[in-house]
């Protein structure tokens, strides 16, 4: 075996300028697999962090009735069902460990109506208790224009994207309440016809949650909105408070409730028998007071529009309609193990709502970072590809190059085993030395890159960061992987020369004389 | 005792649509310790010849046994152990291996032997460089000798593992005359310190006042033998 190492080393000296070129194909694929390795790893880590963190929660509480768990962009545009006994719920949780906290939300489509005769458009509405949600996903967004909504103010926060969208849709540029519009926030298509840009500081958006008993809302803009991470996923849902959003879906808002809750036999009912409630509340299109209008005639939008924003009072908010918890934990271990705890209380109680992981309720953004590693496996694969076939071919021609001393060997007594060993020996040196030092380079740049803390607002740019700060990383995973691929493209690349050299007889080598 | 009996053997290479007869029905026997020239015009046989008794060309008919053993239905791994075992070569001009130096290339059929400790292995190829006079040159690597220094490597490489023959076909081909006589006086003053029985081929008549006995090949066929 030293015998076997000494030749393969001295050949490898000998034999510099091929053993270069298969060195730097070998050190260039492991360079660029470790590296790409880091930083998909950095993304796939910092989409799921900033998802979590900054959207959906470890945990979506979606009701039974919902077919799909993808409840935050469904193709098929379903309708999220309805959640109406979010006390229940709330207690549930309460009595759960691990749990961090938790806020329910109202999220559905609403058609964005245009006053002016143009196309409507369309947006996500995530209605909220702005304050709760706050307190349970902190420092998420800011405000680019105008404020934030204030605890209890009704208005809607339009992020940057939604805003984009809905002009190019209808022409309208979105602007707070009392703001001017800012020419800097503009992208160039709607600074160039600014001057016939409509102005708006607030807009009539038409539910399309519950089925024919939606109503009209025109809502404040209080402020336009960035998320300092994935503003580019999470851009098309503008922020609502929750009792314009029910109106809007025409769910029963908890001013309903309180207003239809007059007597205490009723209140009585209230906390108790459930079956009972749901008959007192059953609620129909055109039976209540304010969510009994039906707009087909999308002629002459918002004309009868509730006008939101006037002060809510200090209603208990949860007695109403919500359509999804989020809910964030401890810690983000064992995910399944505590999705399937939370489900077990969530059934036992009778909640009405099942448990599902943030990755099934975000659906397929939640693998883009699996597409992406697919994509990179793709380039690494076919890098190896061709560095494989260079590699073969450059063995087999030294092979045949060193017929004579092979030849010469075999003479001697040596068997194909050595010569293949002997072989293999000089490929598997070259290729943990240049291997190995690419994925130590590698490993290296990614740590500079890491150290670096490169950050950016671009929305592309934040896609492939998986967030607004750029964080590549390597897991020991990682570098296992990288080393046994570079194994078996070493292997596979020396398969076919050891052949070539196995089969050199010595009289091959004598025939040359 | 006949360390090489070889009877009716026939070689024919194919070449192309025809049949080369390289060898035409061969007897030969060749006593042990004994310092054998095979000589003949070029084409005549010789390598071919040398070739089959070394194990690294099989026989087309006929039987040969080396040192008793009959090699033509050996399958690589015995023929290979074979050449380890009993024979030793010593080429026309590709000896070594040239990423090895003298000692090492000497010790290489030892160590592909797996039999004697590091040690042994160690004395053993620097008895036969101190007999071959290449003591300065333990360290030198082929590119750093000169053919006939190449060819006393090759020598003691041969020799290192005592083989029962050793085979050199036409060694003293690339070397002036007085480099090869120097190995063919080193040949056979290995052939009695070793009591190693060699056989080598040469075209060149002047060469065969060194051989103890002498075999005439034409054409495939001994045509003497003396
Ligand atoms: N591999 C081969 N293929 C075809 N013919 C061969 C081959 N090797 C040798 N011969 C032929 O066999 C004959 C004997 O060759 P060889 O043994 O090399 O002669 P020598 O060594 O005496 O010069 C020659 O005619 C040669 O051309
Ligand atoms: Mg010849």
């Amino acid at each position: 075996m030293n015998l076997i190492i000494k030749i393969a080393w001295r050949n490898i000296m000998r034999h510099r300028g091929k053993s270069l070129v298969i060195g730097v194909i070998l050190f260039v694929g492991a360079l660029l697999m470790t590296v790409g390795n880091g930083v998909i790893s950095g993304m796939d880590q910092g989409m799921q962090e900033n998802i979590i963190n900054g959207f959906t929660g470890d945990i979506v509480l979606v009701p039974e009735k919902q077919e799909s768990d993808e409840v935050f962009i469904d193709m098929m545009g379903k309708t999220i069902e309805q959640i109406n006994d979010f006390k229940k719920i709330d207690s549930v949780l309460k009595t759960i460990p691990e749990l961090r906290a938790w806020v329910p939300i109202g999220k559905n489509g609403a058609m964005v109506l245009n006053e002016e005769g143009g196309s409507p458009g369309f947006t996500y509405l995530i209605g909220v208790d702005f304050k709760r949600y706050r307190k349970v996903f902190p420092n998420t967004m800011k405000a680019v224009e105008g404020k934030l909504l204030s605890p209890g103010e009704a208005g809607v926060l339009v992020p940057t994207g939604a805003r984009k969208q809905m002009f190019e849709v209808s022409n309208i540029w979105f602007v707070p309440e009392g703001c001017e519009a800012d020419t800097s926030q503009m992208f160039p298509e709607a600074k160039a016809m600014w001057q016939n840009l409509l102005a708006k500081d607030n807009i009539v958006f038409m539910g399309m949650g519950a089925d024919n008993t939606s109503t009209d809302i025109r809502a404040g803009v209080k402020g336009i909105v960035k998320y300092n991470a994935l503003n580019q996923l999470w851009g098309n849902f503008a922020l609502v408070d929750i009792e314009s959003y029910r109106t809007c879906q025409g769910y029963i808002s908890a001013q309903d409730r309180a207003t239809l809750v007059l007597s205490d036999d009723e209140k009585q009912l209230l906390d108790g028998d459930e079956t009972d409630l749901d008959n007192l509340f059953s609620i129909d299109a055109g039976e209540t007071v304010v969510n009994s209008e039906h707009h087909n005639d999308l002629d002459q939008p918002g004309e009868d529009a509730i006008v939101s924003g006037k002060e809510q009072n200090q209603t208990d908010l949860d007695v109403g309609t919500y359509n999804l918890v989020l809910v964030r934990l401890e810690n983000h271990s064992n995910l399944d193990a505590k999705v399937s705890i939370v489900n077990k209380h969530l059934k036992a109680a009778g909640t009405g709502v099942r448990a599902v992981t943030w990755k099934k309720a975000i659906g397929t953004i939640g693998s883009m970072a699996v597409l992406i590693r697919m994509a990179l496996i793709m380039f690494v694969g076919f890098l190896f590809f061709v560095a494989i076939i260079i590699i073969v071919n450059t063995l087999s021609m030294a092979a045949l190059e060193r017929t004579s001393e092979i030849g010469m060997m075999r003479a001697v007594g040596a068997r194909k085993g050595f010569i293949s060993t002997m072989f293999f020996g000089e490929t598997a040196l070259l290729s943990f030395f240049f291997g190995g030092l690419g994925i130590i380079a590698g490993y290296l740049i990614v740590k500079m890159l890491a150290i670096c803390k490169f950050t950016s607002e671009n929305d592309m740019v934040q896609l492939l960061y998986g967030g607004d700060l750029f964080h590549p990383f390597l897991s020991g995973w990682d570098i296992i992987i990288s080393i046994i691929l570079l194994s078996i493209v070493t292997l596979i690349a020396v398969i076919y020369p050891m052949l070539v050299a196995r089969s050199i007889t010595p009289l091959d080598a004598i025939a040359r004389e | 005792m006949d360390i090489i009996d070889i009877k009716g053997l026939k070689k024919n290479y194919a070449l192309g649509s025809t049949t080369v007869h390289a060898l035409r029905g061969v007897d030969l026997t060749i006593a042990k310790g004994d310092f054998m020239s095979i000589i003949g015009p070029s084409g005549s046989g010789k390598t071919t010849l040398l070739n089959v008794i070394g194990c690294i060309d099989n026989a087309t008919e006929g039987s040969v046994k080396v040192s008793g053993r009959e090699i033509t239905k050996l399958n690589d791994r015995e023929i290979t152990s074979m050449r380890l075992h009993h024979i030793g070569f010593i080429f026309q001009t590709f000896n070594l291996i040239p990423v090895l130096d003298t000692l090492e290339n000497v010790e290489f059929p030892l160590l592909l032997m797996r039999k004697l400790s590091k040690q042994d292995i160690r004395k053993r190829a620097e008895k036969l460089i101190e007999e071959v006079g290449l003591r300065e040159y333990i360290k030198h690597r082929p590119a750093e000798l000169s053919g006939g220094q190449r060819q006393r490597v090759a020598i003691a490489r041969a020799l290192v593992t005592n083989p029962d023959i050793v085979l050199a076909d036409e060694p003293t081909a690339n070397l002036d005359s007085v480099t090869g006589e120097q190995i063919l006086n080193l040949m056979k003053e290995m052939n009695r310190i070793e009591n190693t029985t060699f056989i080598f081929s040469t075209h060149d008549a002047n060469v065969l006042k060194y051989a103890r006995s002498v075999v005439k090949i034409r054409d495939g066929l001994i045509v003497k033998e003396a």
